[in-house]
């Protein structure tokens, strides 16, 4: 890793809670990422303002409730922006009949309430290798 | 407790315990060292050594007066239960009023409102993501919303909290129905829950709906005009629970609570009014989290300090602005996404503590709360289970059961000593404006939650089916509650109908009366009532305050 | 450096001049990460640097710089001027790592295309926070953006330091953050080329003004008639007139500022260039950078910070 990982931590759709990302993004910056933190509410197109901006690897996105419903449309939208190297990843709570949809969409993890920091500290690294990877790959072509 | 007990000899005490230490050292062996969430050390046995009742009198006294840590009433639930207050919000007004009145058959003896999510951003259903309405409260965004929420529902008879923050327009197309029906507004009961933009601010991020001034002004003119128009209304509802679920601990959110109720009264003292005048219509609304002796303790030393506090800092003359009333709703943070169904055990538990912590009002979880709105079945059990509390465990019949109790009257007082740090580090700070400008309370609510997290994390807290007792079996699928899509369509389109076929020239009207109210001195609220009456609705009524009072800012503490 | 890598770097150049917001979010990390590829992307785009001016702003944490800035924005963005910003945040002593939030509270400008923010944490970079941000500030300014504020903590020499970096230096305080005098030994206020007096309706405000207008009485030469502004950025007073005297300021100086930035621009990076190399050299660490550097670009390296070392003493 030549300069530590870059995560963008959001809560996209309407949900305020975010004691669970103000704690994960804890985690990552004692992990010795770089962390961006947004408020919740934020809009797609701001997110990937910010992705782009931030020039991050990996995005975080907390859902506890239904947020998590619109996240192909901030996949879609990533993709538009040609910034689809950057992994995502989702924490919260998302019902398990609705999680292969999610991972089908495009989202390379899911975490739940159980889910450990060493987990998801491990996680986001090897993310944030495999979008730096991607990412060379794409401004090759 | 008896005479004899009382006279014990205080020496001869010391020496069985002593005694009695001895054994049970020898016994336990290894004896792990208790801590609650609010960091006080739980020690395994309380004697009149640790509080005895030469001190009932200064503690306790008796319920009804001060210093009230026995409850606020002379007769507290022996006399009249507490409100079963469920909390309501999904889908459709239609979906919602097919919920409310099954849930008042069931014995819920009033009802809560939360509207979606799209609401507490500030927008209507037509500037939504389709996916995302009315999946975690109901959507209303004008008068015909709300008439068709409550249709059939006595508005003038049942008490209604309306969770809606500034600018409270919920309660604006409340009172336009009540016109409609004819409803007096001395009739209109209930409360302004979710009032705490503060609470809002720091916790739960609703911040976008006015800038901090604004807010500040809205919330006086609420108040001003409730107490004027709305007199059976109680305009404030203080909120320990976003602070308590976003990591706070118990005592940090009592100190917290109270700190932000002392705020709020300085501004509505600031603005003229006279304490005994807004006071009797303070109440609060906490979280009741599973650490069920804490919660006991907490809710005990708030009602003193509360009564306290009012007297000392205000020179409030009236016993009815004295008490802490508050309404308590189970915590769902305690709650578990693993093995759904124990959180019916877990929600009786944290019922109980709310009980014998003397609440006026409640709402207990659906077992399902962790991941979505409540099931049918979800929420006849929560109200179920209130119920048979009540009359099966009997837990009614006795005014303040665990008063006196060694344990807890030692542990009231110590949450009383935290409370008041916490209480000390905002006044030092300034008061809650300061002390949350300064990220203050942000830090000591994250400071909490991370370390709650990380005893999660390496077992010292124990969550059973998540971090012990997990089930090999299968989780059964919980049903999530989705709201149909072709009823939000329809609700979408027919809301967009509403809007082409209103009195354009009656809308703009009170738009502008509204616009130049907030520019200057007269009382906003007043026109946000006037606005609801005309048809206008919630995104238009808070784009307009926006505009003119200003958006409200983020405020980011890592 | 391999022809493929040299490809991409002038690719990257290329849509970064273009204006492609996703080539300058990538080159910004490039050059502040330092190495090869940096040093490539300067070369790239040598020529491009000096148009923009840079304003900093500093002052000690809880001033209010960030809502101060948001409020500026808008006003530069109501002039129809586009705003790039470098938003630094302090880093954990403990991990290196780091929360960047500053920007959420310049969060009102997410959607604007006519505003660029960059959060960037007070990591150990190479050569220095200084020197990262006074890349990064001017890789901004070889992407067309004409006005780059920096924003720093204030707490520290680093952070004070940064403000070298700019054109012109703005000093935010506010009423009742303690001793005022912890701020004049941290050199904050002799750094400043205008002073700021945010939360300037609170009632303490205007002793803190006479305070810092009382200090600046006891300076030397030509800081000493500096303007101490009274603002407040939550209400909007004085933010406007504010905004004018940054923007009279610049302009006043402003065909020196170029071209004497360049000169000040070119002779830091000499100078931050020998610091480097000689506490590398006296540590014995390998560096990359010089590790990779052919002999002649050493040579030629030396030569250079020795001439400039000379041309500071002849000053």
């Amino acid at each position: 890793m030549a300069y530590p990982e870059r995560v963008l931590v959001t809560k996209i759709g309407f949900d305020g809670h975010d004691r669970g990302s103000r704690v994960v993004a804890a985690y990552l910056r004692d992990a010795g990422m770089e962390v961006i933190y947004t408020p919740p509410w934020q809009e797609i197109k701001t997110v990937v303002k910010l992705a782009m901006q931030e020039d991050v690897d990996v995005v975080g996105v907390s859902s506890l409730a239904t947020d998590h419903l619109i996240m192909p449309d901030l996949i879609a939208a990533l993709r538009d922006a040609d910034m689809d190297h950057v992994r995502l990843v989702v924490g919260g709570i998302i019902p398990q009949n609705e999680q292969p949809e999610l991972m089908d969409a495009g989202v390379s993890a899911i975490f739940g309430p159980g889910a450990t920091s060493e987990e998801i500290v491990e996680t986001v690294r090897q993310l944030a290798v495999e979008a730096r990877a991607a990412r060379e790959t794409a401004e090759v072509a | 407790m008896s005479k004899k007990a009382s006279n014990t000899n205080a020496a001869t005490l010391k020496d069985k315990q002593a005694e009695w230490k001895v054994r049970y050292d020898k016994e336990i062996g290894q004896d792990r060292t208790v801590i609650n969430r609010s960091g006080i050390e739980v020690r395994p046995l309380y004697t009149p050594l640790d509080w005895s009742d030469s001190r009932y009198g200064e503690d306790l006294g008796m319920p009804g007066e001060l210093p009230y840590t026995r409850g606020i009433y002379n007769t507290m639930h022996r006399g009249r239960t507490w409100t079963q207050r469920q909390l309501i919000g999904l889908g459709t007004p239609q979906d919602y009023n097919e919920r409310v009145r099954m849930m008042l058959q069931q014995g819920a003896s009033a009802i809560s409102l939360i509207p979606c999510n799209s609401s507490f951003r500030g927008i209507d259903c037509d500037e939504s993501p389709l996916p995302l309405l009315g999946t975690c409260g109901t959507v209303i965004n004008t008068v015909d919303h709300m008439d068709a929420a409550l249709d059939d529902v006595p508005i003038g008879e049942i008490s209604t909290a309306m969770n809606d923050p500034t600018p409270f327009t919920l309660f604006a197309f409340l009172l336009s129905v009540a016109k409609r029906r004819g409803v007096p507004f001395d009739k209109i009961t209930g409360t302004a829950n979710q009032s705490d933009y503060i609470s809002h601010f720091v916790a739960n991020h609703m911040f976008y709906r006015l800038s901090q001034p604004g807010a500040r002004r809205v919330f006086v003119d609420h108040v001003k005009f409730c107490r004027e128009h709305v007199p059976n209304w109680n305009p404030v509802s203080v909120v320990g629970q976003h602070m308590q679920q976003a990591g706070a601990t118990p005592a940090e959110t009592m100190g917290l609570t109270l700190s932000t109720a002392i705020q709020y009264a300085d501004d509505c003292i600031e603005s003229g009014m006279d304490p005994d005048n807004f006071l009797p219509r303070f109440t609060f609304f906490f979280d009741i989290s599973i650490s069920f002796f804490e919660e006991v303790a907490k809710f005990r030393a708030g009602r003193r300090i509360w009564a306290k506090i009012v007297r000392e800092r205000y020179g409030a003359k009236d016993p009815r602005s004295w008490r802490f009333k508050f309404h308590g709703q189970t915590s769902g943070v305690d709650l578990t996404q693993q093995q759904p169904l124990n959180n019916i055990a877990r929600v009786a538990a944290q019922a109980i503590a709310g009980i014998f912590g003397g609440l006026q009002s409640m709402h207990t979880d659906g077992f399902d709360e962790a991941m979505a709105c409540p099931t049918e079945d979800a929420a006849r059990i929560a109200v179920a289970t209130q119920n048979i509390l009540r009359e099966e465990a009997h837990l009614c019949d006795v005014i303040d059961p665990l008063g006196g109790s060694y344990y807890v009257e030692s542990l009231t007082n110590e949450m009383e000593e935290k409370i008041f740090q916490v209480m000390d580090t905002i006044e030092n700070a300034g008061g809650m404006y300061n002390a949350v400008d300064a990220g203050i309370v942000q830090r000591m609510i994250g400071k909490s939650a991370l370390e709650y997290q990380s005893r999660i994390e390496t077992g010292a807290e124990k969550v059973v089916g998540v971090n012990c007792y997990q089930s090999e079996v299968e989780d059964r699928e919980v049903d999530t509650y989705r709201p149909s899509r072709d009823a939000m369509e329809a609700q979408v389109t027919a809301f967009k109908a509403f809007k082409a076929a209103r009195k354009q020239a009656d809308v703009d009207r009170a738009l502008d009366e509204l616009a130049r109210a907030a520019n200057g001195s007269e009382n906003v609220y007043q026109k946000v009532v006037g606005a609801a009456d005309n048809g206008v609705t919630h995104g238009e009524i808070i784009a307009c305050l926006r505009r003119e009072l200003g958006f409200g800012h983020p405020l980011m503490v890592a | 450096m391999s022809s493929y890598k040299k490809t991409r770097i002038e690719a990257l150049a290329k849509r970064l001049r273009a204006g492609d917001p996703r080539a300058l979010g990538r080159a910004l990390t490039v050059v502040e990460s330092g190495g090869d590829d940096a040093l490539a992307l300067t070369e790239a785009l040598a020529g491009a640097f000096g148009e923009a001016h840079i304003v900093g702003f500093t002052g000690p944490p809880g001033a209010g710089k960030s809502t101060l800035l948001n409020a500026l924005i808008h006003e530069w963005r109501r002039e129809g001027r586009p705003v790039a910003v470098l938003a630094v945040d302090p880093v954990s002593p403990v991990s290196g790592g780091a929360v960047l939030g500053d920007r959420t509270r310049m969060g009102a400008h997410s959607l604007d295309d006519g505003v660029f923010i960059r959060s960037v944490s007070a990591r150990g970079h190479l050569g220095g926070l200084c020197e990262a941000a006074h890349d990064m500030a001017d890789i901004m300014d070889a992407a067309g953006w004409p006005l780059i504020l920096i924003e720093t903590v204030g707490a520290g020499q680093s952070e004070t330091e940064i403000t070298q970096v700019a054109d012109l230096s703005v000093v935010i305080s506010a009423p009742g953050l303690g001793d005022e005098l912890q701020a004049i030994k941290a050199g904050i206020l002799e750094i400043g080329d205008l002073l700021v007096v945010n939360k300037a309706d609170r009632d303490d405000a205007d002793e803190t003004a006479k305070h810092l207008e009382a200090m600046l009485s006891l300076r030397s030469g030509a800081k000493r008639n500096i303007s101490v502004l009274r603002v407040s950025a939550t209400t909007g007073r004085g933010v406007s007139r504010l905004k004018d005297e940054i923007n009279q300021l610049l302009e006043t100086t402003g065909v020196a500022v170029g071209a004497d930035r360049k000169r000040k621009r070119d002779a830091r990076k000499l100078r931050l260039a020998v610091l480097r190399f000689a506490s590398r050299i006296s540590a014995g660490i390998p560096d990359e950078d010089f590790g990779s550097m052919r002999p002649e670009e050493f040579d030629r390296a030396i030569e250079r910070s020795l001439a400039f070392l000379s041309t500071e003493i002849d000053d």
